[in-house]
């Protein structure tokens, strides 16, 4: 280990070049760590649960409705809502961008594939964050209001994704969501020393590499729900399918009856 | 016959300050040669391409068989030793540049004292120094060893750092050599005793947590240290500890 240019100790400012380690300095280590872990948990949790739910639009409007229900009848819905998923996704998206635009791409340079991932990585992130914002503000508090009226759901999804350019919109970011949440899982493995050996990151990238594909296919099969020949023109209100859990409301019977 | 000649391309650059240039030359071939030994051709007869008389070039280089870790440079675009940069399977005309990433002082020589400010800065050493002959150390198995060894094989080249999308001016990011020298001094019977204030160390500005894995640096590693496992353990001990202070302090 020899790279003294100057007798040690000497304490010469370094005349420009990169700064070197504030040794045990400063808090990005924290804000670093929760940015990695938010992208699992709750975020990836609530991917989880998103793209399960609207797997259920294959049964049809009344089952998708019905789903959507059960999940605003959750106690708490709305601080979960803010809690766990506006402020955890804002804070990811947000310090994510800070993070990509701190790196310095040279995948022209060395284009190995880990290279290429981190770059992905990046893109695959501003996708999301673009997508996102669109899709929370024009699903979410725009048009028909969900939480009151569950039944109206499909036919709200579906009559913005009967427009050609947003079913593309949707499948792109669909497939760039699970990249970025697939490889996210294996990144956070890999740099929490959960999968430090160079065996263990190969065999677990097979797992998120099935985990992807798994998810972006129920993904893109729910897509095809909304388009597909099967539910055409849906009602714009149905009674959500009755379970034990959830009887209908009188307000969704008017829009039956 | 015409002697067989090599194209050689080098960035040159008189004083941090000046501004840098592109030099060609054209240098008689001779076996065995390497990027090396071509700028001593240089340096033999200062002549460029244009036939006009110059400089030798300034570099660093020491023991021409990628042991001392001076001579690391971009060539042909990619950051590697000059000295096992054989010239017969290197593309022509080939391009030579300094490090992109640390101050050129002149030509081909940087400054990477930041690596020697950063393996301060987490304390890579064995305290053994006294007043007084502490004795035969422990003892280290064989199974330890075999740990250790491909880790004290770093010659800090700063290739790595080099190579890194997150080593730059703006994350001030610590780079995997320090990373890879933390886990060697960590795992060492004595050299552990300061094990809590290395990773503490990390936890800083510009530590562990701005890698982002893009793994160039195992790739481009002229030694083949396993620096990404090494990331990767010291990066778990370092949130433990932090964990553990937070915890406990």
């Amino acid at each position: 280990m020899a790279t003294a240019t100057q007798p040690a100790g000497s304490d010469r400012k370094l005349a420009g070049g990169v700064e070197p380690l504030r040794a045990g300095k400063g808090s990005s280590f924290l804000w670093r760590k929760l940015h990695s872990l938010s992208g699992v948990v709750p975020i990836g949790a609530f991917l989880l649960e998103h793209i399960l739910s609207n797997f259920e639009a294959l049964k049809g409007p009344a089952a998708y409705g019905a789903q959507v229900k059960f999940l605003n009848s959750l106690p708490l819905v709305r601080v979960l809502e803010i809690g766990l998923i506006f402020i955890p996704l804002a804070f990811h998206a947000l310090y994510g961008v800070y993070i990509a635009m701190r790196g310095k791409g040279n995948v022209i340079y060395y284009p190995w594939a880990g290279n290429w991932m981190y770059m992905t990585q990046r893109w695959t992130g501003y996708v999301a964050f673009a997508y996102i914002i669109q899709h929370v503000i024009r699903q979410r508090f725009m048009g028909v209001s969900l939480p009151e009226h569950p039944g109206a759901a499909f036919a709200k999804v579906q009559m913005e994704l009967s427009n050609p350019l947003m079913l593309a919109v949707y499948a792109v970011a669909m497939l760039a969501v699970c990249w970025h949440f697939s490889y996210g899982i294996w990144l956070f493995a890999a740099k929490w020393g959960i999968t430090p050996g160079e065996r263990a990151r190969k065999r677990f990238g097979y797992v998120c590499l099935a985990l992807g594909i798994g998810l972006a296919a129920m993904g893109l099969a729910s897509l095809y729900a909304f388009v597909g020949p099967d539910y055409k023109n849906a009602p714009a209100d149905v009674a959500p399918a009755t379970s034990s859990l959830a009887v209908p409301s009188i307000e969704t019977y008017a829009y039956v009856v | 016959m015409a002697e067989k000649t090599i194209q050689i391309e080098i960035k040159r650059q008189s004083s941090p300050d000046a501004a840098a240039t592109w030099e060609k030359f054209e240098l008689p071939w001779k076996p065995g040669m390497n990027v090396i030994s071509a700028m001593m051709e240089i340096a033999s007869n200062p002549v460029n391409a244009a036939g006009n008389e110059t400089t030798p070039v300034a570099y660093d280089s020491n023991c021409l068989e990628e042991i001392c870790g001076s001579c690391a440079m971009v060539i042909n675009g990619k950051a590697r030793m000059a000295c096992s940069a054989l010239i017969d399977k290197l593309e022509q005309p080939i391009r030579v540049q300094p490090l992109t990433k640390f101050p050129v002082v002149r030509d081909l020589a940087v400054d990477r004292s930041v690596l020697f400010e950063n393996l301060k800065a987490v304390k890579a050493w064995v305290p053994v120094d006294g007043t007084y002959a502490l004795g035969a150390g422990p003892r280290i198995f064989p199974q330890q060893q075999e740990v250790a060894y491909p880790l004290s094989n770093c010659i800090s080249c700063t290739i790595c750092m080099e190579v890194c999308p997150q080593f730059n001016d703006a994350t001030g990011f610590v780079g995997a050599a320090t990373i890879a020298q933390v886990k060697l001094f960590n795992a060492h019977p004595s050299g552990k005793v300061l094990k809590e204030e290395r990773l503490r160390a990390l936890a800083g500005d510009g530590g562990v947590q701005e890698c982002g894995f893009a793994q160039n640096c195992v790739q481009a590693c002229p030694k083949q240290l396993p620096l990404t496992e090494a990331i990767s353990d010291v990066t778990r001990d370092v949130i433990l500890q932090q964990v553990k202070d937070f915890l406990t302090v």
